[in-house]
């Protein structure tokens, strides 16, 4: 795994379901509501489609951290989000194991017009990985 | 503008790589204002795969389009990207215009640098970086594109509804009229759903019966729609296009299944209403405490000249209504209903109804004392507001309650002048302990998920926490479920009143035709594709599939291989995780294009990797 960059601020991915989290991002956009830069946002139909090792591949290729906004119980796929639900929390175990905080994988629901819920997990998973960086340098 | 193609090197392309266009947009300058365009281009142009760079003030514009036409033209692009706003407002702008100039049009890539960079963010570097590495990200997309076609599936051209009532005659109707076949399938022996306890409807006053005598006029004069009454679906398979339903009947006459042939459903089964526990606000227990729906049966049967409203053989001389019966409970207040849940939603329509009937009280029995319990008014419809005043305005006793502290109800003592004796902390009198006579209380109760088992289960339907269907999107796609063909129509959906089911079987009965009227479907071709030469039948992929009949297995020993049904995967994908081989894929949507985003969005800014 990567060490964060301590003078790069750290790399977020965001990936953001098509039907609500991505929406929500738009709408914190089109509400000029500000959050921080170093966040990437991909649209996905549904992070069900993950297998495990994308997420480790994603944090040893420089990816600080990850959140996966998703529609929640409300997913319109049936049954997807179980599916996802129970393997995050899989890795989460397995990011325990490589020694990674579990907090850098964050899964959370999103949905098309909450955008103080995206900015409230923007923000606290950018200070977390900022307190990491601080606390390793 | 800028045009980078003749001024920059071009960077070396292998054989038969696709070229890539990059087009950003300054968007007048709501994304130029902020990012430096001009260097997201520049820096783009160096990017492996890139054969043009260019930017417009208005790519979404007839100038901006042209300028992507003549690239096709030229024959200088062959996979695009549009760097500009979200996807849901122009991609199917530029969908468009690569298909009307012979493109495939899903070879195709935005990177959204207006909603998710130049809005959100406001120092010029930062937000031109990250613009650039969304660009960087979207360009590792666009070039493992591939072209894809929809997936075409032949359909029957009929409809199944499934409910009677006021929605489900509604877009049957509709959709006869549209040139559709219909077969409705009603549980109960009548036509007409909850609508025919009811008496006259707001906002026209026009008696149920006459609405519903309409409806099941048109529709059972219509050789074009099927009804089977006291029948009962127990049982759906298929797919869009090719639905196959077992309806039981029940008729003593006609007793026994049959089959129906559909190429849409639309689900129209209506809600019921909250049924109080035994001895909630007295009910039950006190034969005074109604129901709004029996209230109105009441006022229906005493309809005439008479002067006076009789219950029980008396005079009723004192009404009381309570609202948020059944809805907006509240954790450790309400005691959850069977399936373990509290209904923390607002039924919506009961503050109308409630106030519409005490108008309607008013109106007839002028000397009437007539009390409102309620915690808050949420007369949301056009019109409905001018019920409050009018109940206001006519002497309709107001009496607001906490959720924490419902009114308590009890009999009356015999020396009373009334039969029932109300209890309430008034906060409208500052909390004051307030007691009122009344002869009948009327409660309003709130609207619950029909039980739906039967189709959830069959066709794998998603709902909502609160129990109701769930449609895709609330803007974007109201009427329809994630399963393909699968309509919404009416309060199966969320609590409405009459005027909105209506609206929403209108739309339900649009989408089905649309679907239905060229005896195919063209669906999107994000489903799950397979690559025969990597499966090695393990069948994992099946285990984790949701869908029943989306992928099965086919062939023995090496030949083994999982097969996909595209009409019925809907692309969720959950099959392409557990795959050991990455033999599958969701079209458009792969594992290796992710990976290529993400290794995009990791590289060094000054790295262009390839």
């Amino acid at each position: 795994m990567s060490e964060t960059n301590l003078k790069a601020p750290p790399k977020i991915l965001i990936l953001a379901t098509s039907s609500c989290g991505y929406t929500g991002a738009d709408a914190t956009g089109q509400a000029h509501l500000s959050y921080p830069p170093n966040t990437y946002i991909i649209d996905v139909p549904s992070p069900c489609v993950f297998p495990e090792n994308f997420y480790y591949r994603c944090l040893e290729r420089g990816i600080d951290g990850i959140i996966v906004m998703s529609c929640g119980v409300e997913c319109p796929f049936e049954g997807a989000y179980e599916r996802l639900a129970a393997k995050l929390d899989r890795v989460s175990l397995g990011l325990k194991k490589r020694g990674i905080k579990q907090g850098r994988l964050k899964l959370c629901s999103v949905c098309t017009v909450c955008t103080k819920a995206f900015l409230k997990e923007v923000n606290e998973m950018n200070d977390l990985l900022i307190k990491e960086q601080e606390e390793s340098s | 503008m800028t045009d980078l193609e003749d001024t920059q090197p071009k960077p070396e392309n292998k054989k038969d790589e696709p070229r890539v266009g990059v087009y950003v947009c300054h968007c007048g300058g709501n994304i130029s204002d902020v990012v430096d365009v001009e260097k997201v281009v520049a820096e783009a142009a160096q990017l492996p795969g890139v054969a043009v760079s260019r930017t417009n003030m208005f790519m979404c514009s007839d100038p901006g389009q042209k300028m992507i036409q003549e690239d096709i033209q030229k024959g200088l692009v062959d996979n695009f990207v549009v760097a500009a706003c979200t996807r849901s407002l122009h991609e199917t702008t530029f969908a468009s215009l690569l298909a009307r100039n012979g493109v495939n049009p899903y070879l195709l890539e935005q990177a959204n640098i207006r909603e998710q960079c130049s809005w959100p963010h406001h120092g010029q570097e930062a937000a031109t970086a990250k613009a650039f590495t969304l660009v960087r990200a979207a360009v590792a997309k666009a070039r493992r594109l591939v072209p894809l076609n929809p997936v075409r599936v032949e359909a029957t051209n009929c409809a199944l509804v499934i409910g009677g009532g006021v929605a489900g005659l509604r877009a049957a109707g509709d959709l006869s009229k549209l040139g559709i076949k219909v077969v409705l399938v009603e549980r109960e022996k009548e036509l007409g759903g909850f609508v025919r306890r009811l008496d006259a409807l707001y906002p026209d006053e026009e008696p149920a019966t006459a609405l519903l005598s309409r409806l099941v006029e048109a529709v059972r004069t219509d050789s074009g729609i099927v009804v089977h009454t006291n029948s009962e679906v127990t049982g759906i398979e298929g797919y869009i296009g090719n639905f196959t339903a077992q309806v039981r009947k029940n008729s003593d006459s006609k007793a026994g299944e049959i089959r129906i042939e559909a190429g849409t459903i639309i689900v129209a089964t209506g809600f019921r209403s909250y049924q109080p526990a035994k001895k909630e606000l007295g009910y039950q227990k006190l034969s005074r405490v109604v129901t709004l729906a029996d209230f109105n049966e009441l006022l229906v049967a005493s309809a005439g000249d008479s002067a006076v409203l009789e219950f029980e053989g008396k005079p009723v001389r004192s009404v009381g209504f309570v609202h948020c019966v059944g809805s907006r409970q509240i954790e450790g207040v309400h005691k959850p209903g069977e399936n373990g849940n509290i209904n923390r939603y607002c039924s919506r329509v009961c503050c109308t109804a409630t106030l519409h009937t005490a108008c309607r009280l008013r109106r007839r029995f002028p000397d009437m004392e007539i009390h409102d319990f309620y915690q808050d008014i949420r007369t949301y419809g056009r019109g409905h507001e001018d019920y409050y005043e009018q109940a206001s305005k006519s002497d309709v006793i107001f009496h607001r309650y906490r959720a924490e502290s419902p009114p308590r109800v009890a009999k009356a003592p015999a020396a009373d002048e009334y039969n029932l004796l109300i209890t309430v902390e008034d906060s409208l009198t500052a909390g004051e302990e307030i007691e009122v006579g009344v002869d009948i209380l009327v409660l309003a109760v709130g609207m619950m998920p029909a039980d739906n088992a039967t189709i959830i289960d069959n066709l794998k339907l998603a709902s909502s926490s609160d129990g109701f269907l769930q449609e895709v999107h609330p803007k974007l796609r109201p009427v329809e479920m994630a399963v393909n063909g699968v309509l919404l129509a009416g309060a199966c959906q969320a609590p409405k009143d009459i005027t909105e089911s209506c609206a929403s079987a209108s739309a339900a009965a649009i989408k089905a035709a649309a679907i239905l009227r060229k005896g195919y479907v063209e669906l999107d071709p994000y489903v799950v594709k397979v690559d025969l030469a990597r499966c090695e039948g393990t069948g994992l992929c099946v285990e984790e599939c949701p869908l029943d009949g989306a992928l099965h297995m086919v062939g023995e020993g090496n030949e083994r291989h999982v097969e996909v049904n595209p009409a019925i995967c809907n692309g969720c994908g959950c099959c392409v995780a557990v795959c050991p081989t990455r033999a599958l894929q969701v079209s458009g949507w792969t594992l290796d294009q992710y990976e290529a985003m993400v290794d995009a969005i990791v590289a060094d800014p000054v790295e262009v990797s390839s």
